[in-house]
């Protein structure tokens, strides 16, 4: 009896309850959301490295415009290749005036950079954070996260 | 001839001062903001520009703001955006210091030295003096320095609702791995 005279007590607590759930499912879906494998992103970009240091040390604010936040794949030939904690980073750098990109690989694709060489003509994946003047070395950096390479 | 032996003093001159600083393009720079309510503002940059001068005590670091890679996309557009670190505006980090007692490194010697270096510490447009302990460790030709040390988010104007709600700690911890050779 008491029910039937407070219908709207009880829509209200499966509008509530109904709610809570959204909010939770949006919190894990956000909170276990990971980023994706750059070996299946689309690139919006694919380019040859000497030309594109070049592009950043021409006029880096264009450049960045341009490239920053997006995938690019970038060609060319390992210029240096140093180690970081137990995986490596792979640079190639413009030998007139010293300006690099350097590449960081997302954790499932570290073993492949370790099998390049300098000197090795390679094609590298990754997700471009743009590039700057370095005011410790004097020369415009390039940098890559979330790499992978495909040799 | 009086010419060729001025050539060689100023090229073994030159190697010799370009020998005290030792630079590094894969210094690794790491935070941890992690709370109890929120494991996820944590991240890491392996593309952090370094550089020692063993003779004047100078330390210098610059790292490109976006190329700290988090776990999570949402976190990462969040610490790039607007109401956090504004990566497009101020997109790098910078440190300029200088190790407080040189005597406390023989960088000639093998060994491992605790020291501390003080300096400047650039994030989103503002600069906080710190003082910051490292270690340095020589071995041959090569320096590896470590440093472990918090900063506070409201020295560089970094606030907000999930600071404010605990989900991303005051005062994040940092980690500093780098091999200069």
């Amino acid at each position: 009896m008491a029910k039937a005279k407070r219908p709207w007590l009880k829509r209200l607590l499966i509008a509530f309850l109904v709610l809570v759930g959204i909010g939770a499912a949006i919190y894990f879906y956000i909170a276990l959301e990971k980023q994706p494998d750059t070996k299946n992103e689309k690139a919006a970009f694919t380019v040859n490295a000497i030309d594109f240091i070049r592009e950043f040390e021409n006029d880096d604010k264009t450049a960045n415009k341009k490239y920053a936040d997006k995938i690019i794949i970038v060609k060319g030939m390992v210029s240096e290749i140093e180690a970081v904690d137990t995986t490596v980073n792979i640079k190639f750098i413009d030998t007139t005036s010293g300006a690099y990109a350097i590449f960081d690989f997302q954790d499932q694709h570290a073993a492949e950079a370790k099998t390049a060489r300098v000197g090795d003509f390679v094609s590298i994946k990754g997700s471009c954070s743009g590039g700057a003047l370095s005011e410790i070395l004097g020369v415009e950096f390039i940098t890559f996260k979330r790499c992978t390479l495909n040799k | 001839m009086k010419k060729t032996i001025l050539f060689l003093v100023l090229v073994v001159a030159t190697g010799s001062l370009l020998a005290q600083r030792k630079t590094t393009t894969s210094a690794t720079v790491s935070f941890d903001a992690t709370t109890s309510l929120d494991a996820l503002p944590k991240a890491t940059n392996k593309t952090v520009i370094g550089a020692i001068d063993t003779k004047t005590g100078s330390v210098q670091f610059e790292a490109n703001v976006k190329n700290f890679a988090f776990s999570n996309p949402t976190m990462q557009g969040h610490f790039n955006g607007e109401k956090w670190l504004k990566s497009d505006e101020f997109p790098k980090f910078t440190f300029k210091g200088n190790i407080t007692d040189l005597s406390t490194v023989d960088f000639t010697k093998d060994g491992s030295y605790n020291t501390e270096v003080e300096g400047m510490l650039g994030i989103k447009g503002a600069e906080k003096k710190m003082k910051i302990p490292g270690t340095v460790v020589v071995k041959n030709t090569t320096l590896s320095v470590t440093s472990n040390f918090s900063i506070a988010l409201a020295d560089f104007g970094i606030t907000g609702v999930p600071v404010d709600a605990g989900k991303v700690s005051k005062n994040p911890k940092i980690t500093v791995v780098a091999d200069f050779k």
